[in-house]
């Protein structure tokens, strides 16, 4: 039993049997490697060399599940961030005073997997500071918290899982994103692409980590730590399809009792974004809680650049080529 | 915790936090910098002058076999030694380097990583047939037709190679790497002018007075032809330069890269001698580096506001 999150990404992951015969065979091979068996400087850089071409049987796909934070209901007690630092066995950052409000976590990264976020609204004092975010209501003065527990969105159409090019980056049958770690090489393709800065590389190992939705959980049928945790229900988890019927009901039950700025943030793609299997109910602008306003999906441009790429470069040769057929003797 | 916090709305001078903080979420970055740092400038500028050389050599050979023989002969392998270079810096930037293999387990297009690791290590076969057979026809042995058989399948993955780098790094949510269009067409078109402008080298060394004559012209348009996709590619980067750098500052790496380019462009004009093409050569690969350097430092650079000092 790995204690340790570097341990953890070095375990061989052997849960699924291999698929097909060459798998097998390989499986086979590198047996000493996989079951952890006492084993010479062969048998280590043969199995080191073969593991990650050995695939696995695909688990049969299940509903798809997901989170939907309700932020008006967090009271910043960050249980959340425990549980998930327990469960998931994170290391610790360290500990800093940020002068952020009650936000000493900072931010996402490779053993940070939830982060509560505080954001202080007060119409006396921050007049001068905080000007920009009193937009949302105007005729009365906002003298309020906002509380929102950050995590990995689980984007439908992921950037981070296109841009990986190891494949450790997986979408499971419960369409959440996953990162294999014992797969992942530490390219940081990964961290370049994600418009929600989520994912980091860890110090430990060199790999990038970032919430799993608690896969372990719920293949054995369990809620994700996070969610048991939360004493308000901020936290929902259960599948997609659910959430966000039960989010539009509290939109709609909000808007009702005087919360006209209540919406949701990553239920449904926009133009620019697929939908996202975590998504939130926000009550003011998304960049004031640190989220981009209009995600954009880098992928949208590939093409086009590929096209550029191309051309440049064909420009090019045939300029070379003219000026050789031209002064060629 | 509490003590300390609830403080701040009492006192009209809250507690200084330990690292310079920042209050509330909003013009904060979102995103987070993958670590790529001052290696890339130079793998990104290896990767064109290794493609760029084969690439080249490979054209002109073909084109006009008679006159770039002998100086296609030494290009391979010097291809080679670069490429072997630029494998290392990009296996050492990895986080761990030991599972560099786990690239080649997919092949995913949706990766412009993974399809230019493909391309790579396919190029890196006829590439080294290529350098093999070159150096064997020196030392007598003579597989002409194998050799350009080489050359001729290398032509495709070798063009990936160069290709792919621009999209990798412009295809992603990093602030103004996301709104660098041009990027891919700038490196690619760079690629060739450096492999002319080392095959030049080569000739000049080699004294192979019909090879020097016309690559000195398609240089000499090359380098010209390469200031339009540089010039998109800072018009893309217009914004994001605006808020990490000065006013001043942008005009003296602009006049730096502009004269890096307009030195070689006057040396290579006024002479063709072995002196001022190899000076002209390293201005122009150290404009390239320039401009790379320049591209991989913006999501690593705080804007301006934040900066101290300024």
């Amino acid at each position: 039993m790995a204690s340790r999150e570097h341990e953890l990404s070095a375990l061989p992951q052997t849960s699924d049997p291999p698929r097909g015969r060459l798998s097998q065979l390989l499986a086979r091979l590198i047996s000493p490697y996989l079951h952890g068996e006492p084993r010479g400087p062969v048998p280590e850089v043969l199995g080191r060399l073969i593991y990650p071409f050995v695939r696995g049987e695909a688990p049969k796909p299940q509903q798809a599940t997901g989170f939907y934070t309700d932020t008006t209901v967090c009271i910043g007690c960050k249980a959340c961030e425990v549980a998930c630092k327990q469960w998931n066995q994170l290391p610790s950052d360290g500990f800093n005073w940020s002068g952020n409000s009650y936000d000493n976590t900072n931010e996402l990264s490779a053993t940070t997997w939830r982060h509560v976020k505080f954001i202080e609204q007060f119409s006396e004092q921050t007049s001068n500071v905080l000007a920009p975010m009193g937009t949302v209501s105007d005729e009365s003065p906002l003298n309020r918290w906002l509380m929102m527990s950050d995590h990995c969105k689980h984007c439908l159409a992921a950037p981070c899982h296109q841009a990986c090019p190891t494949g450790a980056i997986i979408q499971n049958e419960f369409e959440n994103v996953y990162i294999q770690a014992d797969i992942c090489n530490g390219c940081s393709s990964c961290i370049a692409a994600c418009p929600f800065g989520v994912i980091t590389r860890s110090e430990m190992g060199g790999h990038s980590h970032k919430c799993t939705l608690c896969y372990d959980r719920q293949r054995d049928g369990l809620e994700p730590a996070c969610a048991k945790a939360c004493p308000t229900q901020s936290i929902h988890f259960g599948p997609v399809e659910e959430l966000r019927e039960q989010a539009s009901k509290r939109v709609d039950q909000l808007h009702e009792r005087g919360v006209p700025q209540a919406y949701l943030y990553g239920d449904v793609p926009s133009e620019t974004y697929s939908a996202m299997h975590s998504f939130y109910l926000l009550v003011d602008r998304p960049s004031v809680y640190g989220l981009p306003d209009a995600p954009f999906n880098p992928w949208l441009h590939m093409m086009g650049d590929y096209v550029r790429s191309v051309a440049g470069g064909l420009v090019a040769i045939a300029v070379l080529l003219v000026v050789v057929f031209l002064l060629k003797p | 915790m509490h003590a300390n916090s609830s403080s701040q709305h009492a006192s009209t001078k809250p507690p200084l936090p330990e690292q310079g903080g920042q209050i509330g979420y909003e013009n904060t970055t979102v995103t987070k910098v993958p670590g790529w740092h001052g290696i890339i400038a130079w793998d990104a500028l290896l990767n064109g002058m290794a493609m760029g050389l084969f690439l080249a050599a490979a054209v002109s050979e073909l084109a006009a076999p008679a006159v770039f023989i002998g100086v296609a002969k030494v290009a391979y392998p010097v291809a080679l030694v670069l490429l072997l270079v630029d494998l290392v810096l990009l296996v050492l930037d990895l986080g761990d380097p030991l599972r560099f293999h786990h690239m080649l387990r997919v092949f995913k297009p949706s990766s412009p990583m993974s399809l230019g690791t493909w391309c790579l290590t396919i190029f890196s076969l006829p590439l080294t047939a290529a350098a093999a057979l070159s150096v064997l026809a020196k030392l007598g042995w003579d597989f002409e037709r194998a050799r350009l058989l080489a050359v001729v399948v290398g032509l495709l993955p070798g063009f990936g190679a160069a290709a792919y780098k621009g999209v990798l790094l412009s295809t992603n949510a990093q602030p103004g790497w996301k709104d660098a269009r041009w990027l891919g067409g700038y490196l690619t078109n760079s690629a060739l002018l450096m492999g002319c402008a080392e095959l030049l080298v080569l000739s000049a060394v080699m004294r192979q007075t019909q090879a020097i004559a016309i690559l000195r012209t398609a240089f000499i348009v090359l380098l010209i032809l390469n200031m339009i996709p540089l010039g998109l590619l800072f018009a893309n980067l217009r914004t994001i330069h605006a808020q990490l750098y000065t006013r001043g500052q942008q005009w003296r790496v602009g006049a730096l890269i502009a004269v890096g380019a307009l030195i070689p462009l006057g040396l290579i004009l006024l002479n063709g001698g072995l002196l001022s093409i190899s000076v002209a050569v390293i201005f122009l690969l150290a404009d390239s580096w320039l401009v790379r350097s320049v591209y991989v430092k913006i999501p690593h650079t705080s804007p301006l506001e934040v900066r101290s000092g300024e």
